[in-house]
Formats: structure tokens, sequence, C-alpha cells
């Protein structure tokens, strides 16, 4: 007779999928965040494009006083480097300097040809620099009786062949985009962790307050209620955020956003996945607290102990990760269970996780869940029937 | 199918601390049996019954099916209505029943067919697809049983279903009851509507401070209750009635009193003496109801 049947757990799950596809905030929930990141995108990609273009602007130079006969030689070094440059006159030192801080020169260069002074805001581009020290090397040379051409000749002929290497972290233009969209797959992971494993908790709390859970439990085992149920809510949170990240995807390959790491298929099946074990630790720990209360209206306070660990990953991020990712503080904590969903997969999303770390936190995390099945199911099945005053934690995990 | 099989209840007990809920009760539904529970609020029914369902776990003794102990797969077969109603509020009727009837083992087509079968029977087709919490209490009663039955059970065990009835849905689940009964189930129920148990039930089990006081047919129990006997006598003394040997009076309506016959009395020497009186116009046998049976019970038991 019990043959025919569907599984129990599928049958819950399949239960949870229908309602939730169904509820109209799965709609408005995943249109939302496509909408969001989407802004998000739009925006970084307009206000990313004049500083992407600065490398091949023109460099605008004024030279004032005897330093213009400096103007040919630097000309020429600079385009025989590569730099483009416009030069012109200025009259006095004070308009000089008033054009560059106003940004209409970009450098004024004042004073002897043989020790000229370079006024400019922030520091002297290294390009316009090793022009003007050409110039001013022509200039002493000429000054102790030197041919010019001859200067020209030598110092043209010393091009050193570069080699491009991977620039240090910090002056990095693809950090700051990286840092940004760590920060957005964190805040998706910290939102959807919590939203779905609110879900499992209310859900909890709603089969006892209706009472329904007594004639489930009449033909369910309670693990099969508990576990049905998180994988259905599991599975919803998941679908969402597989659609968030394939229009993730698709937006950024139409409007080409720089390749940034963290929009790749590689890195979103990543965070899906940190996503599930994120919510699987979590949501089996809301509904075993869920389970100790008997109204939705103190699902919030039971679940809070809970909720304030998914909170601190949040908030470790911003203090602990994000100024440094790399330290011994950020490995740590990223590698700690209650953190780890979050903070590792920041610290992927940076490119700062190890490959070991990145083992390591998995294996914590997927043995940390077997245990809070455990204890969660136990606790769970000893307070599921009990309603009334809120159960406490020791008695439903002895029994009592 | 696990047809004519008895449930058997066999010396449960269960504590809540130091308050003894159920106190070494055995008790037995015959299978197509229709057995009426009736106590006092708090005298146990509700624990007996979530034992039944293993929805808790006894202290002490064994609840049987057809000789055998009851498990988790014939548990399955168990058509349950708790005291506190319980289905969801924002799920639409129709997958309501069909996934209750697929957790209780059925095949996924034949869970649809169900659950609108018993929607039709209840009168409800039209909202199989409206969410449970937009019916009226009384129809979310209605689905409420539907859900016991709703994967054919092999027995039946309900916790008040008449309580928040109206007369008509009374009717409609007594008739389910007796035909579920008929069908071969031994099918369990607790009331305080004793009339409705008297009038319904082949059994009554009586029970009192966690103890069954009491069971057997309505028959059965009043036979152990004392007899009464109305007597009309129009030109008896006003005061007539007191003193008559094995008989105490227990009303008087004008010329019409009602007595009861000692247990060594003889109801022949009240009639004798009642015509000793002049002619009498009634002389009839009541039969105590259930009600009056369960207080005399009660009354022995507390004694």
């Amino acid at each position: 007779m019990s043959g025919e049947g569907r599984p129990t757990i599928l049958l819950v799950a399949l239960r949870e999928i229908r309602t939730r596809l169904r509820s109209r905030a799965f709609m408005l929930g995943t249109g939302a965040m496509v909408a969001l990141i989407a802004a998000g995108m739009v925006a970084w990609t307009l206000l990313a494009a004049p500083s992407s273009s600065s490398g091949t602007a023109v460099a605008h130079v004024g030279f004032t006083g005897a330093a213009t006969t400096l103007e040919p030689v630097f000309t020429s070094a600079a385009t025989t480097g590569g730099t483009q440059v416009t030069v012109r006159d200025v009259t006095d030192v004070a308009s000089g300097t008033a054009q560059v801080t106003a940004g209409q020169l970009d450098v004024l260069v004042t004073g002897a040809p043989t020790a000229p002074t370079a006024i400019v805001v922030g520091s002297l581009p290294s390009d316009i620099e090793s022009a003007l020290d050409v110039a001013v090397l022509e200039a002493r040379m000429g000054a102790v009786g030197m041919a010019s051409a001859t200067v020209t000749d030598v110092v043209n002929g010393t091009n050193v062949t570069v080699q491009s290497v991977t620039p240090a972290a910090p002056v990095d233009p693809q950090r700051d985009a990286e840092l940004a969209s760590a920060v957005a797959v964190a805040i998706l992971l910290y939102v959807t962790i919590g939203a779905y494993g609110g879900f499992v908790a209310q859900g909890v709390v709603e089969e006892k307050s209706t009472r329904i859970v007594e004639i489930l439990l009449a033909t369910v085992r309670p693990s099969q209620l508990l576990e049905g149920k998180v994988i259905g809510v599991g599975l919803v949170g998941l679908l969402q955020l597989t659609i968030v990240g394939a229009a993730t995807l698709s937006l950024a390959a139409l409007i080409h956003v720089a390749a940034i790491p963290a929009v790749s298929l590689p890195a979103v099946l990543g965070d899906l996945f940190w996503f599930l074990l994120g919510f699987l630790f979590y949501a089996t720990a809301f509904a075993a607290v869920a389970a100790t209360v008997s109204r939705q209206e103190e699902v919030t306070s039971a679940i809070a102990p809970v909720t304030v660990l998914l909170l601190g990953s949040y908030l470790l991020m911003f203090v602990a990760v994000m100024p440094d990712p790399t330290s011994t503080t950020s490995t740590v904590l990223s590698l700690l269970p209650p953190f780890a969903p979050i903070l590792m997969s920041v610290r992927i999303a940076t490119g700062d996780a190890l490959a070991w770390q990145v083992a390591l936190a998995l294996v914590l995390m997927v043995l940390s869940i077997a245990g809070l099945m455990w204890l969660a199911g136990r606790i769970y099945a000893n307070s599921v029937l009990r309603v009334g005053k809120r159960v406490r934690l020791m008695d439903a995990f002895r029994g009592q | 199918m696990a047809a004519e099989q008895a449930l058997e209840i066999m010396g449960v007990s269960k504590r809540y601390g130091h308050v003894v809920a159920v106190d070494d009760l055995s008790l037995t539904v015959p299978a197509g049996q229709l057995c009426g529970f009736v106590g006092r609020n708090g005298a146990g029914k509700t624990t007996t019954m979530r034992i039944v369902l293993g929805v808790l776990t006894a202290d002490a003794g064994e609840v049987r099916v057809g000789g055998t102990p009851m498990t988790f797969a014939t548990r399955r077969r168990i058509g349950y209505m708790p005291e506190e109603r319980g289905l969801y509020p924002k799920m639409r009727v129709g997958e309501q029943l069909a996934y209750l009837a697929e957790l209780h083992g059925r095949a996924p087509a034949a869970a649809r067919t169900a659950a609108a079968a018993w929607l039709e029977r209840f009168g409800l087709a039209d909202r199989v697809k409206d969410d449970l919490q937009s019916l009226s209490l009384g129809n979310q009663q209605r689905v409420q049983l539907a859900a016991a039955l709703v994967f054919a059970p092999d027995l039946l065990v309900l916790d008040e279903p008449f309580a928040g009835l109206d007369p008509v849905a009374v009717d409609v689940m007594s008739g389910v009851l007796r035909e579920q009964a008929d069908a071969g189930q031994p099918v369990i129920f607790s009331s305080h509507e004793l009339e409705l148990v008297e009038r319904l039930c082949d059994r009554v089990a009586i029970i009192d401070q966690g103890r069954l006081v009491a069971q057997g047919t309505v028959a059965e129990l009043r036979a152990g209750a004392p007899e009464r006997r109305w007597v009309e006598v129009p030109d008896a003394a006003p005061d007539w009635g007191e003193g008559i040997a094995g008989a105490t009076l227990l009303t008087r309506d004008g010329s019409r009193l009602l007595f009861e016959i000692e247990p060594e009395g003889d109801d022949q020497a009240l009639l004798r003496a009642a015509l000793a009186t002049g002619p009498v116009a009634e002389f009839h046998r009541v039969e105590p109801s259930l009600g009056e049976i369960f207080r005399t019970v009660l009354e022995g038991a507390a004694a």
C-alpha cells in the first residue's frame, strides 16, 4: 500500500516549492535583486569610463620663462616614448600655477632649463618626467658644450625593452571592481540566507500554530518533515539566486562590463554553492529554535541568537575582511562555519582566498552542518508538539 | 486491506510530571463498531487518542491493531482528527487533501481523485481551488473530516468531531461515521454530546481521571443502572409516594411521579401501591439516558 506513493521527504519539499513559487514575494524579490544589480553595473560602467580612458589622454604641459627652451626636445622625447603631449608657453608662474590647479594644464615647467621645477597636482606622471629628464639632460650637455644631436641619439638609443608584470594590489585599477563585486555577492548571500532561513522558521511555527503538525506527525516522522521543509525552501532560494546570477552574467555580457572575476560563470556557481551551505547551516538552526515557540509573534525573538551570527558575518565583512582580506584575522574568521559562507565567498571574490583555505572552510562547514542537523532534529522532534509556553532549548535537547 | 481488525488499547499509562493523565487504561474497539469515548474535560481522552496515533509516547502499555503492536506503517493507516483542528490556512483545499492523501501513501492520481470525491460528498466541489481560510468555519470542519478520510484509512480516531458543527453537519458527520464503521473499520470518537453518542454508537467507553470506569453497549451499561418508572395516579393524596418500600420518589409533576426502583426492590410492589390509591392512568418504564448513566457511573467511581 505504501509502496505506490511518492517518498515523504519529496512530498514535503514539493509542497514548500509550490507554495513559495506561487507567492508574489518570490517574483517581486527576484525582480528587485536583478534590478539592483543591473543598476549597480550600469552605474559602475558609467563611473569607470573616464578613468579607464585616462591612460591615452593628452597631457597638457605649460612652460614659462627660460624653461620654454626645453619644449622642442621635450615634445620629441615624449612622442618617441609614446606619450601624447601638447605644449604651450605660459606668461608667468602665477598664471601657470592657476591653470594647473584649475585643471587646464597638467604640468607647468618653470625655472632654469638645466634645473627646472615641475608644478603639478598630485604626482608627476612618470612618462612626462622621463621626457623632461631627456630635455634637461640635453640642456645641461649643451651648457657644457656637447652637441645636442649626440645627446638625442644617445638617449633615444637607450630604449629599454619593457616587460609588463602584474602590478601590486593597491595600484590595480581592477581592484575597486573586485571589492565592489565582492560586497555585492556578500549582501546577496546575507539577504537570501536570512530570508530563506526565515521562511523555514516561519513555516515551522505556522505548522505549530495551526496545529496541522499533529496531523502531519501522525504519518510523517519529525526528521522527514524538517528535512523536506529545509530542502524545499532551499531549492527555491537556489532557483532565485540562479535566476539572479544568470541575469547578472547576461547583463555583464550585454553592456560589456570590464572582466571582473566575480562576474564569471565559475564564480557565480561558487556563490550558489556557498549559498547552499550557508542556507543549510542557518535554516537548520532557525528551524530548531523556531520549534520551541508556538506563535508567529515569537519567531523573531526565538531566532535572534542565530540571526546575530548571520548579522555578525555581514558586519565582520566590513569591519575585518574588506579592509584587509589577507590578514590573519580575515583568514581565520573566513574559516569558521557560522561566518564562512559570507566571509569566504567575499575573499574568493577579491581573489585573496587560497585553495587550502577554501577546502578547509568547506570541510568545517559540512561537518558543522551534519552536527547541527542532528542537534536540530532532536530539538525539533522534542518541541514541535509542545504548544503554549516557550520550550527551553536544554529541555528540548534532553527531551523533557 | 486490513479490514476486520480490532483496535486494542492495553494497559496504557501516561503521566506529566506528577499529574497522571492516563492510568492503566485498557479498551477494545471491535472491527466494524462505532465507539463513543466520553468523560469530563481533562479525563484523559485526548491523551489516550494521541497515544494511539503515536503523537505521544506512553509511559507504559501498548496499542495493538489486529493483534499486533502498532508500528509506524500501521499508524499511517489511521484517519485522525485532532482536538485542535489544523490544516494549512493558505493552501488550496483540493491540493491540501491530495497532499495529505499522498503523505499517507496514496499515489498522486488516486490522491487527487479521492480529494475531489470527498469534497463532492461534502458539497464543496466548487471550492477545490480556494484557500482553506476563505471557507466558513463549518466548511473548514468538513474539510478537516475529509482530511481524516481521504486516504481510505483502516481505522478512525476522532477527537471531538462534532464540536462546533451545525445540525446539518452533525447529520453528515454521523452518516459518514456510521458508514465507515459498517465498512468494517473500528471507529472511536470522543464527545460531550451524550445524546448523540447514545443514538449513534455501538459501544461507549467512560473515562474518569485517566481510568476507564465503564465500557460496553448502551444496553450493557444500562443494565447496571437502577430502573425508573413514571406513575400517574390522579386520585392519590397529594403526599402519596413517600415511604413506599423498594421505591424512591425522585420528582413530582402534578399527579405524575417518577420513582427509582431500588436494587432489591420490585416494580410490582410499586404498581400495587399505586392501584391502592384508585385508577392508574400511566405506569411506564423509563430507560436512563446515557447522561444519567454517565453521572451515576462517575458518582460511583468517586465514591
